[in-house]
């Protein structure tokens, strides 16, 4: 053990963890934690002092004990595919939930699973498919991102337009405290009297405790489904489709806009989906439901987009095309790696009516700073993703993207919007928090957070800005005594 | 929208909201809080004689059709929402129990949800964000006006259905939908033992239903249909939709049209004074909770198969713990103060910390909830 901040985190704790775990599943040494240094965000660098992977529920609900006696802080960790540093250690324990991967209980007739927090969000949908069921959540991570993370970020996705985020989703949940108290929240019938601790918990970015377990709401898999690919000449033109796509009440299963840049992007690698690399954007737009109606639905859809100066409108006409549209979507993140070492994503999410104006805004923003923004993001919701790749290595370039970022974010919220719609805050939005709320509103969200963690030993320094975040690597002795 | 001369008559308003909980947080002296005052015999006794009336600050704060949301004012009423809303096809599909005239705050602080919420949910799927003023005087947001939101804890849900007992709610942002091309309603007799067949219909559908839920004859008759067991399905989308979901219903007995003006006929049924609990439990256990229920003598009984509640109206002499014999859990609306006194608390500890951290002096509806400050 030698980067740690805090002098707590010692031999002796090494081997008390490594009692509860196995020697195997206590990490200390820097070559070993350097996998545990970053999250999705390759742009953020922070070392744990030592990691510690629990293989059931009693191991985590012992380790979090032993913390608490300590007096150690620690994050919680799922697969780290998270964009906002959250999932950072910074000189303090990191506990890995990733091995806690039992689905435990499907019920079927009720549409719910019982799951721990370490399973891959795509595993769940896999394990009820043959039930005519799947998992709605469905971050572009997908295939990595497990639950117990999903929980905490209250992450989206694109089909989250119709079926909602990660909180419409769960419906209990069994937690351990940062004291190590465990604690049940909600209820699997879905209500009960008294405040709404799932709601609270949902999206605490890991600062509320550790999810044990989760009880999910399964969605019936559509009768039908549609996939539409329409695209446009203007970024503008796109935006008004979707504005008026919006307006007729259809409520489509996803509708995302792809620009340029990324459809050369996607178009230039391994997930080429034969998106026109041409156009100035693209809408991809599925509608699901009942096979009854969904046809007039599409027949809408494309008029629309034909209204608004679409170039063409391409239906996908099996389930091969589908899945091929979908993944130039869903690897867009990935391709970007061909442009340029780093990369830097926002999660804005904007009034759906002020689209085509803020878009042109940060394309003005781009020009103005001299880099290159990529635009592929939830249009349907509003929830804009601007990428901005660049090199890290060139400290002019790091700045003026940093410069741009910035005034990316001034102009979304100047828009009436906010700073993340899921992503979450963790490190990397902190700055931009007094943007969209006032003292009182931030201070009203501390004292929630001291309901859950009052020794504030969870995930110390994320979610909510603070005047100095030193306290927060020390003790909360040493810090009572400042 | 309100013009310059009306906000700031407003900004008053909300100013001496402010200032009567930081007085009342001073002086240890309990407030009541009310909206339009239609439900004041709701929740459990609380002892505080001072009202603090939160109707007066109503009115749209903005609304633009095209973004599908609006944020009003904590005292605007269902009525005010869904006549602004109709002039642009648009609506709230929040249809509590009571009328029109019950003030969002309060909709929202109960978390009270009808018929409707088995498509559209409850508030905390319609509610993006919230303004309150904390049991210290504290103006805070959470949430905001836009469809997706992570930034921050969710203050917003732990407002909604905290019974003004954390804050009282000043403002509210809300999820609209644009109005159906149909919106379709009918009636169908069904016996007693239908209620498991129509929740199993309702599993293999590959549809949801605006509302469907399941009367008992006592009920059915009060609004004025054939006094038998009755199935009240409420469908919407385009007219082949809702044409082709309606088929799927004649497998449970012959569909009668209704107007859908019966939707407001039930939500308007329960009679002053009456004793009201929600029991809930796993869609497949209605059925069992739904007969103990009707078994109960002179109870208007209805029940929502898919979200698994069952509503039980009553009066004084409903006994209270023969219905909560059983797995389900239930949330009482209104009772006399002899049931109240058989309905637990809240366990744990995490609620009693959060209304000690949202309101230390204890002054906000006190014992409504049934926390121990």
């Amino acid at each position: 053990v030698t980067t740690a901040v805090i002098s707590q985190i010692d031999q002796s704790l090494a081997d008390r963890l490594a009692e509860i775990v196995g020697a195997r599943r206590v990490l200390y040494r820097p070559s070993e934690l350097l996998t545990y240094s970053s999250d999705g965000l390759p742009s953020y660098h922070k070392q744990p002092a030592l990691a510690v992977f629990p293989g059931t529920r009693d191991e985590v609900v012992a380790v979090v004990r032993e913390l608490a006696a300590r007096d150690v802080p620690f994050v919680p960790r799922g697969a780290g595919t998270g964009l906002s540093g959250g999932a950072l250690a910074d000189g303090v324990v990191l506990i890995g939930l990733n091995r806690l991967t039992r689905i435990l209980s499907i019920d079927v007739e009720n549409q719910l699973a019982v799951v721990e927090p370490g399973v891959v969000n795509v595993a769940l949908t896999r394990a009820v498919a043959q039930h005519g069921l799947h998992y709605a959540p469905d971050p572009s991570s997908q295939a990595a991102c497990t639950i117990g993370g999903n929980i905490a970020e209250n992450a989206g996705g694109p089909h989250c337009l119709k079926y909602g985020v990660t909180t419409n989703h769960v419906l209990a949940l069994t937690v351990v405290l940062p004291s190590g108290d465990v604690v049940t929240l909600g209820n699997a019938a879905g209500e009960q009297p008294g405040y709404d601790l799932v709601g609270a918990f949902v999206g605490s970015e890991g600062c509320f405790g550790i999810a044990l377990d989760a009880t999910v709401r399964l969605s019936k898999n559509p009768e039908a489904v549609r996939t539409l690919l329409a695209d446009f000449m203007s970024l503008e033109a796109a935006a008004r489709a979707v504005s008026a796509i919006i307006a007729t009440g259809i409520v489509p299963a996803a509708l995302e806009m792809i620009d340029q840049p990324t459809i050369q992007a996607v178009e230039a690698s391994i997930y080429a989906a034969g998106y026109p690399t041409d156009a100035a954007a693209a809408l991809l737009i599925e509608v699901d439901g009942a096979l009854a109606g969904i046809e007039r639905d599409v027949d809408a859809i494309e008029a629309i987009c034909r209204a608004n100066e679409a170039r063409s409108v391409r239906i996908a006409r099996n389930e091969a095309e589908r899945t091929k549209l979908w993944q130039g979507r869903k690897k867009a993140f990935g391709a970007m790696g061909r442009l340029a070492p780093h990369l830097v994503i926002q999660d804005a999410v904007v009034p759906r009516t002020r689209l085509p104006q803020v878009l042109e805004e940060i394309d003005r923003i781009g020009r103005a700073n001299g880099v290159r923004i990529c635009n592929v993001f939830h249009a349907g919701d509003g929830n804009l993703h601007p990428n901005i790749p660049y090199d890290a290595a060139n400290a002019d370039e790091t700045r003026r993207v940093h410069v741009a970022m910035k005034e990316i974010m001034g102009a979304c919220v100047a828009a009436g919007g906010t700073i993340t719609g899921e992503h979450g805050v963790g490190i990397d939005k902190l700055p931009y928090m007094d943007l969209v709320f006032s003292d009182d509103s931030l201070a009203a969200m501390c004292s929630l957070r001291d309901v859950f963690d009052p020794d504030r030993r969870a995930n110390p320094g994320k979610a909510i800005p603070i005047h100095s975040c030193r306290e927060w690597y020390l003790s909360p002795a040493a810090r009572a005594s400042l | 929208v309100t013009d310059a001369a009306d906000s700031s008559a407003l900004n008053r308003v909300r100013e001496s909201i402010r200032d009567a909980i930081r007085d009342a947080s001073a002086a240890g002296r309990p407030l009541r809080l009310c909206g339009r005052g239609a439900w004041m015999d709701a929740g459990r006794p609380a002892p505080a004689s001072d009202l603090l009336e939160l109707g007066g600050y109503t009115g749209i704060v903005e609304y633009v059709p095209g973004d599908l949301t609006i944020t009003v004012r904590g005292g605007t009423t269902l009525g005010e929402i869904r006549d602004a809303t109709a002039a642009h096809d648009q609506w709230l599909p929040l249809d509590p129990f009571g009328d029109d005239d019950g003030s969002i705050g309060a909709t929202v602080a109960t978390a009270s949800s009808g018929p409707l919420a088995t498509f559209f949910g409850t508030p905390r799927d319609l509610v993006l964000g919230l303004e309150f003023v904390s049991g210290t005087g504290a103006i805070a947001r959470g949430g905001g006006r836009v469809v997706k939101n992570v930034a921050g804890f969710d203050l917003t849900r732990l407002m909604i259905g905290s019974w003004g007992t954390l804050g009282a709610i000043t403002e509210a942002t809300l999820r609209l939908y644009a109005r159906p091309e149909a919106d379709a309603s009918f009636a169908i007799g069904i016996d007693g033992g239908g209620v498991e067949r129509v929740r199993a219909l309702m599993r293999q559908v590959p549809f949801k239903t605006y509302a469907c839920e399941i009367l008992n004859a006592a009920l059915a008759a009060r609004i004025g249909l054939p006094a038998a067991t009755t199935a009240l399905v409420r469908l919407g989308g385009n007219h082949e939709a809702v044409a082709t979901q309606r088929q799927a219903f004649a497998e449970l007995g012959t569909p009668v049209d209704v107007d859908s003006a019966i939707w407001k006929k039930l939500r308007g049924v329960e009679p002053e004074g009456a004793s009201v609990v929600r029991l809930s439990d796993l869609p497949t256990a209605v059925a069992a909770v739904w007969a103990a229920a009707a078994r109960v003598p002179n109870v208007l009984v209805h029940a929502s198969p898919a979200r698994g509640v069952v509503r039980v109206i009553g009066d004084a002499s409903l006994d209270i713990a023969a219905l909560r014999d059983g797995q389900c859990a239930m949330v009482a609306e209104r009772l006399s103060a002899a049931q109240w006194e058989q309905v637990p608390g809240l366990e744990g500890a995490l609620p009693s910390r959060i209304k000690r951290a949202f309101d230390p002096r204890n002054v906000l509806n006190p014992g409504i909830l049934g926390v121990e400050a």
